[in-house]
């Protein structure tokens, strides 16, 4: 028992934040569709997942929580999850995997509606099928996120795809959940830093009650939510993986929308304007809680799966 | 990153479980009444018969010197078994740890193991009638006498101290706010006891009365004027880990989601509540492993102390409602009103919210 990252995990997080903070400013989610991907591809970012014996880190799920609540909190335009974790688990075994590190993928489940961020990717995984850019008419869908972009596809040509979409889909869950917990960090930090600036009847605003007893509200959903998304991380392939992917996502949903609506609140009408940077951030916590299943969806499905599994640990 | 237990630790578990199994009495009558007070003592002795009422504390005291995670694992086993509320919770939570870190070996060795046994059961004597969330305004006062110190003051609040033995707080030794105070314990035969029935009717609460009770210098814990700075680490505790662990809120749940089956809404509440369940005892287990490698935990235990008070609540009001007035029958009842106290003790939650803002989030005062 030792639930604590190690210092190989964190050290890949500080070095993706880095990355981010020198290639992902908030001014580059106004002008670009893909900032920082060459950086985090240079890096070996999007191949860590992938198995040694096709050029990757062969890493597991877990080494990458870190790294990705990174991207939530730098809200990193572009198919992340479905790139650096979705894509290594459903190209297992077909010659696509290896070159995956510099490729960009997205995907759609059976049973999901749309396709995120289809415009930059180099290769769809549609259902159990594997389609090309070239191959492949794109439908923009509208959506509340402006840097995670929603389309219908059409395709006349595809390749099958052999085994099953499980894992990835619940790695992507879980890998969605830990952006999340960063997009909420991230909500929480930037409106505690306007809450200590902003001053009205010559106080800061922070320093009233009303305001602090919010924000402590969004620190607890924040601090409880991380540890199950990292549960949920160790225990993919486990009996009770699937119960604690949606606990996960659930409850990082939940924290993150909260993150959201507070941090408007404390913002006031400025929050409420296309002038704010906020806006990229209240935009991907309501659409990466919406993504690979709401909350309410995830609750019922852990209601369902409550007794089936023995707790893990 | 793990979460994997040793054989050694999944070894503790059954043999936990076993023996609960073959232990844990029927219902004891309330803890706050003579005869359960007397029956949940009868109860810690057997505990500790077991050397299982505080495993954690070295052999020496009457524990088995077991690690944080294998007293976390004691807890949920002993709260999934329905075993009874611990009588000596003050002593054992609160003023043992204390002791540990702040008392001298002549208390710890005289003091722990008759706490470990309930031959003592320990009452907390915090709060003034003028004194509550401003804890530091307290005005009980010490002074100097003999070989000692003769106590005088009004202490209220006191939870178990209508039948417990002994009694720890602050009293004032000098008019400086939080320099000032400092760390006693006593016996509570010489105070004057007034039992406060609680909601339910029982006496959880007393007032007490100080009228010059003499506390020998060996009974006062730390330094004199650093009552306040101990008390704090204390407090710290009872926040966090040692007051409320996962265990009983883990059981709770899965009661909890057992009860919710019909109604799809009332379902729902039911799984956040597990899943919170869950939240708070994998963060536990992440603040043990801080813990064990030398980190102090500090204000963070305030979240704690908000979310495992506000999800206790959360889920016996539930319960009230999926079981209307069939409640009055079940623990259910009990359980609400026991869990309503939850946001208010150890510091009200309005006050653990000011501290997060203040001390953990940075917040201007």
């Amino acid at each position: 028992m030792n639930f604590a990252f190690t210092d190989d995990q964190l050290a890949l997080a500080a070095t993706v934040r880095d990355v981010l903070r020198a290639h992902c400013p908030p001014e580059s989610l106004r002008t670009e569709r893909g900032p920082a991907w060459a950086q985090l591809a240079a890096l070996g970012f999007f191949s860590v997942l992938v198995p040694a014996d096709a050029d990757g880190l062969g890493l597991e799920l877990i080494d990458l929580i870190p790294a990705l609540e990174e991207t939530g909190r730098a809200c990193l335009p572009g198919p992340v999850v479905e790139t650096a974790v979705a894509a290594p688990y459903l190209l297992h075994g077909t010659p696509e995997l290896a070159k995956l590190g510099s490729l960009r993928v997205t995907v759609r489940f059976d049973g999901h509606p749309h396709v995120p961020d289809a415009d930059l990717a180099d290769l769809l995984v549609i259902g159990r099928r594997l389609v090309s850019r070239d191959a492949v008419r794109l439908a923009p869908r509208p959506g509340a996120d402006p840097c995670r972009k929603l389309f219908d596809v059409a395709y006349d040509e595809w390749t099958e795809l052999p085994g099953s979409a499980t894992r990835a889909l619940r790695g992507a869950t879980v890998a969605t959940a830990a952006q999340l917990i960063g997009v909420a960090r991230h909500l929480l930090d930037t409106t505690v830093d306007y809450a200590r600036a902003r001053t009205q009847f010559g106080r800061p605003i922070g320093a009233f009650q009303a305001v602090k007893h919010q924000l402590a509200d969004v620190a607890i959903a924040v601090e409880f939510a991380a540890p199950l998304v990292h549960r949920a991380a160790l225990s993919l392939d486990r009996p009770s993986g699937e119960r604690d992917a949606s606990a996960a996502k659930a409850a990082a949903g939940e924290a993150a929308v909260l993150a959201a609506r507070t941090a408007l609140q404390a913002h006031g009408a400025i929050g409420y304007t296309h002038e704010l940077d906020l806006r990229f951030w209240l935009a991907r916590a309501w659409s990466l809680s919406a993504a690979y299943g709401g909350t309410a969806e995830h609750r019922a499905r852990v209601r369902a799966l409550v007794h089936d599994a023995p707790r893990f640990p | 990153m793990d979460l994997d237990f040793t054989q050694a630790e999944q070894d503790f578990r059954i043999e936990v479980r076993d023996w609960l199994a073959d232990h844990v009495p029927a219902a004891l009558p309330s803890m706050d009444t003579r005869e359960g007070f007397a029956a949940h003592r009868d109860w810690e002795a057997t505990l500790a018969g077991a050397r299982l009422s505080v495993v954690s504390w070295p052999a020496e005291y009457g524990g088995r010197g077991a690690s944080l995670i294998e007293w976390l694992i004691f807890e949920e086993e002993y709260w999934a078994a329905g075993a009874p509320g611990r009588v000596s919770q003050n002593g054992i939570f609160l003023l043992a740890p204390t002791l540990m870190r702040f008392g001298t070996a002549e208390q710890r060795a005289l003091l722990l193991p008759r706490m470990a046994t309930a031959e003592d059961v320990w009452a907390q004597a915090w709060s003034e009638p003028e004194a509550g969330s401003d804890l530091a305004a307290l005005t009980s006062r010490a002074e100097r006498a003999d070989g000692g110190w003769r106590l005088h003051g009004h202490k209220t609040w006191s939870s178990r101290a209508a039948y417990a033995t002994h009694g720890f707080g602050l009293f004032r030794t000098s008019d400086t706010r939080h320099r000032g105070l400092t760390y006693f314990m006593f016996p509570l035969d010489e105070v004057n006891v007034r039992p406060i029935a609680q909601l339910d009717g029982e006496n959880g609460f007393a007032e007490l009365h100080f009228d010059g009770l003499f506390v020998p210098d060996s009974m006062v814990l730390g330094d004199v004027g650093e009552g306040w700075r101990i008390a704090m680490a204390t407090t710290s505790s009872e926040r966090g880990l040692a007051l409320r662990s996962p265990g009983r809120f883990t059981a709770t749940a899965d009661r909890l989601v057992k009860l919710a089956t019909g109604d799809p809404v009332l379902a729902d509440r039911a799984a956040r509540c597990w899943i919170d369940a869950e939240a708070y005892r994998l963060h536990t287990y992440a603040t043990a492993r801080r813990l064990m490698a030398g980190a102090e935990i500090g204000s963070a235990t305030s979240m704690g102390k908000v979310f495992w008070s506000e999800l206790d609540l959360r889920m016996h009001a539930l319960a009230m409602e999926l079981l209307g007035e069939h409640a009055a029958a079940t623990p259910w009842l009990d359980g609400f009103l026991f869990a309503l106290a939850g946001p208010i003790y150890a510091g009200t939650n309005e006050i653990q919210r000011n501290i997060i803002a203040e001390r953990v989030l940075g917040l201007p005062r």
